[in-house]
């Protein structure tokens, strides 16, 4: 609304993004570890002056002529025949200590307002010595705080990231108040499901070879080894990689539990063979693949439960960490260059 | 409306960067974590899965509730969920390590442990019945209990204060202590070591020494008790 007045609005850089698809859990879990310093401040020196191309100032006046037909709206009047006086009038009437007076700018108060309220019924419980009794928490669970462009929907207006983070911030102060409860409808307005991580996981069927027996492929990833696996069911626990045993192929104990890890998890460690092929990477990474490979090969032969138990064991995730690179101006990914004073 | 807002969501949740922003409720900022912001740490121990709902108390449902609902990290490669990977070991053999030779710190260890059953099943052939039942030969128990025999109470932190460094005595962390007990050990076998003796050997050594309470690593831990206590004055600089 403010938008629609002859004030210039300059382009709020957008921060990074990356934020914005993420689930928040319940309230309890408010850890901050560490405050990045490669937050992209608005680096108004390296903008240069304020351009007023054509098509700046086109924008501009669209803008203005927008809102200008917003705030006819709002006043009951007719949009066509607005006039500059009636604006002056209708924003007299709005704003009455003006545009830019700092105290009077609307801060989120129909949610203080809700804080205020849950404050003051907290407060007569406790005249009335009935507050240990009656406290009424609400669920967060399976759900996560609107990301900043629902935000702006629901609220038909642009918000800074400034203002978001205070709305989230204000949210989350009211959830922890022991009777937010009465509000609880007004709150999960400003929430969005979490979708159960399971259930985006394909689980493909057995397939049966010539002699009936079950068998399953997977594959797997982990740097840069690709592997594939095909694990058989009525097997003794031989282990075939790349044709040849698999005591040759990984002469190092921690890569030969790294393959046993998903079978000894399952308690099927002489139940199954497996055949499987890998290649790229070093020795740790092939196995880290084949482990990958077998787990996922063996969710055709077990239950949904044991699969949930496998994601959470950390078994069915693939490993995103890659070799970091090497920048400019440093002789390695982090080491830096011998420091010389002269 | 959903539809572009689907599409935004997943485009926008496929960034792998590291996040920009500063704060926001219920989320652990990590910088430069390939693993994004709401990934949850794994879980190997088998036990935790069999247990039937009802036994589970409020605050474990909750937990698995969340678990539920967030991905989760990838298991590291030296974690498994066999009875015979400990942590503890685990991150004694990372100490030992130099250069990256797992492989090499890792058979010091092995070695180390079969030394320790050694030595102990000799003592315990040669005792007689009543003093068999004291010795104790689990490799394993005597490493966790010699470490912690190691371990110190109370550390010393230098603070620049008007221009001098105090020696401020001040409780550790749980963390810090098991850090400095390995790092004593592992200190000590290398340098006072004769250079035709193994590391295994020292090593075995050390650690029976420590789960007997003497030895130098348990004197460098009096040493360090010492010295707290005689800085004792100082202890009002501390601030944390």
């Amino acid at each position: 609304m403010a938008a629609a007045v002859r004030r210039v609005v300059r382009a709020s850089r957008a921060w990074s993004a990356a934020l914005r698809a993420r689930e928040a859990p319940g309230a309890q879990t408010l850890r901050l570890i560490y405050t990045t310093t490669t937050v992209q401040k608005r680096n108004v020196a390296a903008l240069g002056p304020e351009k007023y191309t054509e098509a700046f100032i086109k924008n501009q006046i669209e803008e203005f002529n927008l809102g200008k037909r917003h705030l006819a709206n709002m006043m009951g009047e007719d949009p066509e025949t607005f006039t500059q006086e009636d604006i002056d009038k209708a924003i007299a009437y709005l704003f009455p200590s003006g545009l830019f007076e700092k105290r009077a700018r609307p801060i989120m108060k129909e949610i203080y307002g809700k804080l205020l309220d849950i404050q003051k019924y907290q407060d007569h419980l406790r005249a009335q010595g009935l507050l240990a009794e009656n406290r009424k928490k609400i669920n967060l669970i399976g759900s996560r705080w609107l990301i900043k462009e629902e935000l702006e929907d629901m609220l038909v207006e642009k918000l800074s990231d400034h203002d978001y983070s205070t709305c989230i911030q204000l949210l989350e102060r009211l959830v922890t108040l022991p009777c937010c409860g009465i509000e609880e409808e007004y709150v999960l307005k400003f929430r969005r499901e979490l979708a159960i991580q399971l259930k985006k996981m394909v689980i493909e069927p057995l397939q049966y070879d010539e002699q009936g027996v079950a068998f399953s492929t997977g594959e797997g990833k982990r740097k840069t080894s690709r592997a594939t696996a095909v694990v058989y069911d009525h097997g003794s626990g031989k282990i075939t990689v790349n044709g040849v045993d698999y005591l040759c192929y990984f002469p190092v104990m921690q890569d030969r539990e790294q393959l046993m890890f998903p079978f000894q998890f399952l308690d099927r460690l002489g139940i199954h063979d497996m055949v499987c092929t890998v290649s790229g990477g070093g020795r740790s990474s092939q196995a880290g693949a084949i482990r990958l490979a077998s787990a996922r090969a063996l969710c055709s032969f077990i239950s949904e439960n044991e699969v949930e138990f496998m994601r959470q064991a950390g078994l069915l995730t693939p490993d995103p960490r890659i070799k970091e690179r090497k920048k400019p101006g440093q002789e390695g990914a982090r080491r830096k260059f011998t420091w010389k004073k002269r | 409306m959903a539809a572009p807002m689907a599409g935004r969501l997943a485009a926008l949740g496929r960034r792998l960067a590291a996040p920009a922003r500063a704060w926001l409720p219920g989320l652990t900022q990590v910088r430069w974590s390939r693993y994004g912001p709401s990934y949850l740490e794994p879980v190997v121990n088998k036990e935790v899965n069999r247990k039937p709902l009802e036994e589970l108390s409020e605050e474990e449902k909750t937990q698995q509730e969340l678990k539920a609902l967030h991905p989760i990290k990838a298991t590291a490669s030296n974690v498994t969920s066999s009875v015979f990977s400990d942590p503890t070991i685990s991150k004694f053999t990372n100490m030992m390590m130099k250069g990256g030779n797992k492989v090499l710190a890792r058979s010091i260890v092995t070695q180390t442990l079969e030394g320790i059953k050694r030595k102990q099943l000799e003592k315990y052939y040669q005792a007689s019945e009543e003093e068999r039942e004291s010795i104790e030969c689990n490799p394993y128990i005597i490493f966790h209990q010699a470490l912690k025999n190691c371990q110190p109470v109370i550390g010393i932190y230098n603070i620049q204060k008007g221009g001098k460094t105090y020696q401020v005595p001040s409780p550790l962390k749980d963390n810090r202590k098991r850090f400095l007990a390995m790092k004593w050990l592992i200190t000590e076998c290398r340098e006072h070591k004769h250079h035709r003796t193994f590391m295994h050997e020292k090593l075995s050594q050390e650690l029976l020494q420590a789960f007997n309470n003497e030895g130098p690593v348990i004197k460098r831990k009096h040493d360090m008790h010492k010295m707290a206590e005689a800085n004792r004055a100082y202890a009002h600089y501390r601030w944390w």
